[in-house]
């Protein structure tokens, strides 16, 4: 493990991180916080040591039981002997920039478990760019050797999609009583989904709520088997079902594992690009870039024609430099 | 405040050990922080020692507030030890709440930065621990050259 | 003689209002809009235009008399004073008996019981760190630390508040104690306090001990039994103390605990109990803050609503159901640790709102209540208080005194109109047990309490000795900390150890197994286990762990 660049502390976090030394993992996601170059060989080093870990994502929008519902989930994992890491990512304060990060305590069952590591996230109001760094902490969860690494993010937005993308298994969280039933095809959470669940499933209404799931599951493109779980987070009902659906779809060879991560990448680096022309675009001055968006809002030619002349504008400028 | 801001924010524990459950103080010193642009891990009363120091450690923290009312701030002694076992020796600790005279300063020999009673003002709080926050981080990093940006 | 009905407004009223409107103006300066805590407007002078005795017969009537604006009962502390119920609870039982005793010589005739933080844990004394055992409350784990704490004490005679959430260990250790004596339980009187779990899940987690849907099957349970066998005592005390205490508005704490009481009204009469058998056996539970008229005009308004919903929602036949009958206990987050003498100042304006309210019974803060237990000089002075409101300042002469004041009438009707909104906002999330689960009452609470904090940091609430005329801090009596002795507290836990070495295991487990059953039994009586095991020397903690394991441990829903 040693490199010219990488100091002798660097190299003896690594270390320890390897050992499964939980101090190391919560140390070295600080440092992925901190970003930088330090982050950055950090996670260079890293990387052979990643490719192990199940990843699990959990979505849904708030009041949906999630927390609740990870917490017995992780109960089922430890009762089947398996190590698990928990990323929760709360909201910050648009105002302050602060956060009360309290998901965690959520999950009151595992607060003296050493075979539970929870770190909580502040989005610290990135709607963009979070997916990239809840990327690097769960490699480092997968390099400090837990079998299990669980992502939790609280909505169903866009942003929200992005982050969960980074999990082999997206299991998304909806609840009966969340006045707008089916809050979750908002943002193509949909599409990604690998497990739907009905929490709450107590309530009167759970059974119109599973029943519209399913019926929007036709409208995918693909065919893939997603089953709609009814659960109980409060009592366990259907959690054990959650769990087996999950490990049946997170039990991945090494090379699906290494084909899934490369997939990750690529989705984020077309995240990122994305955003790169996004700024780019919006950051056009020149008289040809107006004139097309003129035209738009004329309706003379349609977006898709705009957004295509846009787009050569900024690859222009980019090649010539300016 | 005089403290410049940390970046990434400081990370602040906030929790109750013992048994006492009275907890409006402990979400109104949370909400302060929050405000004041900090992370505020807040957990709900009744933490066994054990919990905090798991939690000090996953979340790398760089301030615990101990809010206490009745006699819980009697085991502050025993979370400090606790704390110095498990090499986390670095975090500030400050007890918030009621604390009789007489009780004061064995708690502040024991190593709690300050005992803010009921009388302190939002500004005396927020600017004692953004100052332990700071001081714990420098210390944390003292050790890891490469991590001063 | 009584002087002819005044024609009101009187002729030349109009002008006169307008002079001193116009004089008022010109000399207050500044004219700053003052709110109460509920955020109701308070002006600066009220008259017949505000209100008039028109309403007297549907709004106001007379004591006894529905909708009880004025009184509960005809002769209120008139008749009978309020009974003095005085919080008490330190170290081991036998520090209470001796405690007890003392107040009993003193001439009360009616006691309470607060337990130890442990016991409120759900745990028994060899759970915890002994520096924490007996400081607040009394260690009472088994049937025989009961007949040790009430050791000389007539329980059939005098009625016992039990400090004490489900599944209410405390009143089963009593009637243990009761059957050993053979006192018979149709005589033994007294109140659940601490019965509301709602309030707990809500505003005070320090009494939850078991999940939301488990609290409310042990208390429907609870109620069941002892409507059948103890029919002197209330099941049923329904809390706003808590959620005044975490924040709450006075407004929202009564709209939130007449929710409460109507959503457990409802639980029973969806068991099958008759209405009216049940609402005789409720009580309430409120603090005094010392914002003087909000406090008593809450309570008249609290009274009428209270009528009118029992009557008229519940179907309630019996006008003794209708009755809003409350103990009041002086608000502690009113009182400061700094200058701590000034609480007793503070105290008995609390103490005479209450008095002039109308509550049933009352306690009233010992000075240093910020700091520890009370001693038993401070404990003095808290009951000299309330001896010196009655038979001093003659606060029981009249009944209702401040009626008919255009002020507290008006507020009282403001009051209601608040109280209702809130009541309505309940109503629209599906009741109160749906609206706590979904944490809505959590959230307003954290508001309001936020929004008073706000205040007093901004001066706008003034203190004294915390942000207005402080001092420099040497005015704190320097007295030492009272405390039970440590190894008193150490010896008692090795003869609880022992007590339970020495048991018959068969026993306990068979009663524990028997609980256990019960509790997943939904037509069982799940509170007649635990009275059954209690009397057969099984703990406290034992019996809080199984019914934790079988009906949920009740966890507080955390709002960030």
């Amino acid at each position: 493990m040693s490199s010219p660049d990488i100091s002798p502390a660097l190299a003896a976090l690594i270390d320890r991180l390897r050992r499964s030394d939980m101090r190391a993992l919560a140390r070295c996601i600080t440092l992925t916080e901190q970003g930088g170059p330090v982050s950055d060989r950090l996670h260079r080093s890293i990387y052979p040591l990643t490719g192990r870990a199940a990843i699990v994502g959990f979505s849904g929008p708030p009041g949906a039981g999630k927390s609740t519902l990870i917490d017995a989930f992780i109960g089922v994992l430890r009762a089947h002997g398996r190590t698990v890491a928990v990323a929760a990512v709360d909201p910050s304060s648009p105002i302050s920039g602060g956060s009360v990060l309290g998901d965690r305590v959520r999950m009151q069952r595992h607060t003296d478990d050493p075979g539970v590591f929870i770190r909580s996230i502040a989005s610290r109001g990135h709607l963009g760019g979070l997916s990239e760094s809840i990327h690097r902490i769960v490699d480092l969860m997968d390099a400090a050797g837990r079998d299990f690494v669980v992502v939790e993010t609280v909505g169903a937005g866009q942003s929200e999609v992005e982050v969960v993308e980074v999990a082999d298994v997206c299991v998304v969280v909806n609840a009966p009583n969340l006045g707008d039933d089916i809050q979750a095809i908002k943002a193509g959470i949909l599409e990604i989904a690998d497990v739907l669940v009905v929490n709450k499933a107590d309530l009167p209404l759970a059974g119109r709520t599973t029943d519209q799931l399913k019926t929007m599951l036709k409208l995918r493109r693909d065919n893939q088997d997603v089953p709609v779980i009814e659960t109980v987070a409060t009592t366990g009902t259907g959690v054990a079902e959650l769990a087996a659906a999950i490990e049946a779809r997170a039990g991945k060879t090494a090379a699906e594992k290494r084909a899934g991560r490369a997939k990750r990448i690529q989705r984020l680096v077309a995240q990122l690009a994305g955003r790169r022309v996004r700024d780019s675009v919006l950051r056009l001055t020149s008289a040809e870039a107006a004139a097309a968006f003129a035209c738009a809002q004329e309706g003379r030619i349609s977006i898709a024609e705009a957004a295509d002349k846009v787009l050569r504008t900024v690859l222009r400028e980019q090649a010539s430099g300016s | 405040m005089t403290t410049p801001r940390l970046d990434p924010p400081a990370r602040v524990l906030v929790t109750k050990i013992g048994l006492d459950g009275h907890d409006r103080g402990s979400r109104i010193v949370a909400a302060f922080l929050r405000d004041a642009g900090m992370d505020v891990i807040y957990t709900p009363p009744w933490q066994s020692i054990g919990a905090v120091v798991k939690l000090a450690t996953e979340e790398d923290v760089d301030a615990i507030g101990v809010s206490s009312l009745a006699t819980d701030h009697l085991i502050v002694p025993n979370l400090l030890e606790a704390l110095r076992a498990a090499g986390l020796a670095h975090i500030g600790v400050v007890v918030g709440g009621i604390v009789p005279d007489d009780e004061r300063p064995g708690l502040l020999q024991a190593g709690v930065s300050a005992i803010l009673g009921p009388g302190a003002s939002r500004d005396e709080i927020i600017e004692h621990v953004a100052a332990i926050a700071a001081k714990s981080r420098q210390a944390r990093d003292a050790d890891f050259e490469e991590s001063a940006r | 003689m009584t002087k002819e009905a005044v024609q009101l407004p009187l002729p030349g009223f109009d002008q006169a209002c307008g002079q001193w409107r116009a004089e008022y103006s010109r000399q207050i300066g500044v004219d700053r809009v003052v709110k109460n805590r509920s955020g109701i407007e308070i002006k600066p002078l009220y008259t017949p235009r505000d209100w008039s005795e028109a309403a007297y017969d549907s709004d106001l009537a007379f004591p006894g008399q529905y909708p009880f604006t004025r009184g509960v009962y005809p002769t209120m502390h008139r008749g009978r004073t309020w009974t003095q119920r005085q919080l008490i609870g330190l170290g081991a039982p036998e520090d209470y008996n001796a405690r007890v005793h003392q107040i009993l010589a003193a001439g009360a005739t009616a006691i309470s019981f607060l337990p130890c933080n442990s016991g409120f844990r759900g745990v028994d004394c060899d759970e915890v760190d002994p520096v924490l055992l007996g400081t607040c409350g009394t260690v009472a784990n088994t049937t025989d630390d009961m007949d040790v704490a009430l050791k000389g004490v007539p329980l059939g005679e005098i009625s016992t508040a039990m400090n004490d959430p489900s599944p209410f260990t405390l009143l089963a250790f009593t009637l243990g104690v009761a059957k050993r004596r053979g006192v018979p339980w149709s005589s033994i009187s007294g109140t659940s306090n601490q019965s509301d779990y709602l309030s707990h899940f809500i505003a005070n987690h320090m009494f939850l001990r078991l999940s939301l849907s488990g609290s409310r099957r042990v208390l429907l349970d609870h109620i069941e039994f002892c409507l059948k066998r103890t029919p002197n005592w209330n099941p049923v005390s329904v809390v706003g103390q808590h959620m005044q205490q975490a924040g709450a508005t006075p407004a929202e704490t009564v709209g939130f605990t007449l929710s409460t009481a109507l959503q457990y009204a409802e639980d029973c009469v969806a068991r099958g109990m008759d209405i009216d058998a049940v609402l005789r056996r409720f009580t309430f539970f409120f603090d005094i803050s010392i914002s003087f008229f909000e406090e008593i005009a809450k309570f008249r308004a609290a009274r009428r609503i209270w009528a009118r919903l029992a009557r008229e929602r519940l179907g309630a036949k019996n006008p003794a159901s209708w009755r809003f009958k409350f103990h009041g206990q002086t608000s502690g987050v009113d009182l400061t640790r700094q200058q701590p003498l000034n609480n007793i100042a503070r105290v008995a304006v609390q103490a005479m709102a209450g008095i002039v309210s109308g509550l049933q019974s009352m306690h009233t803060d010992a000075y240093d209540e910020a700091v520890a237990t009370p001693t038993e000089e401070t404990a003095r002075i808290a009951i000299a208080t309330q001896n010196i409101l009655r038979e001093e300042a003659h606060l029981c002469d009249v009944i209702d005194p401040l009626a008919g004041s255009f002020y507290v009438e008006t507020l009282t009707d403001q009051m209601e109109a608040e109280i209702l909104a809130v009541i309505a906002k309940i109503d629209a999330a599906g009741g109160m047990f749906k609206a706590t689960e979904a944490g809505l009452v959590q959230t307003m609470i954290g508001e309001s309490a936020l929004g008073f904090q706000e205040k007093i940091e901004s001066g706008e609430q003034k203190i004294v000795g915390v942000n207005c005329f402080q001092s420099n801090g040497e005015d704190r009596p320097g007295k030492p900390t009272e405390r039970p002795d440590l190894e008193r507290m150490k010896a008692h836990v090795e003869r609880f150890k022992e007590y339970k070495a020495q048991r018959s295991q068969d026993e306990v487990r068979r009663a524990l197994d028997a609980l256990a059953r019960a509790a997943n039994s939904p037509g069982d009586n799940v509170y007649e286990r635990v009275v059954e095991a209690a009397e057969r020397g099984v703990t406290h903690g034992e019996i809080v762990s199984c019914l934790r394991k079988e009906l949920g441990f009740g966890h507080p829903l955390v709002i960030a």
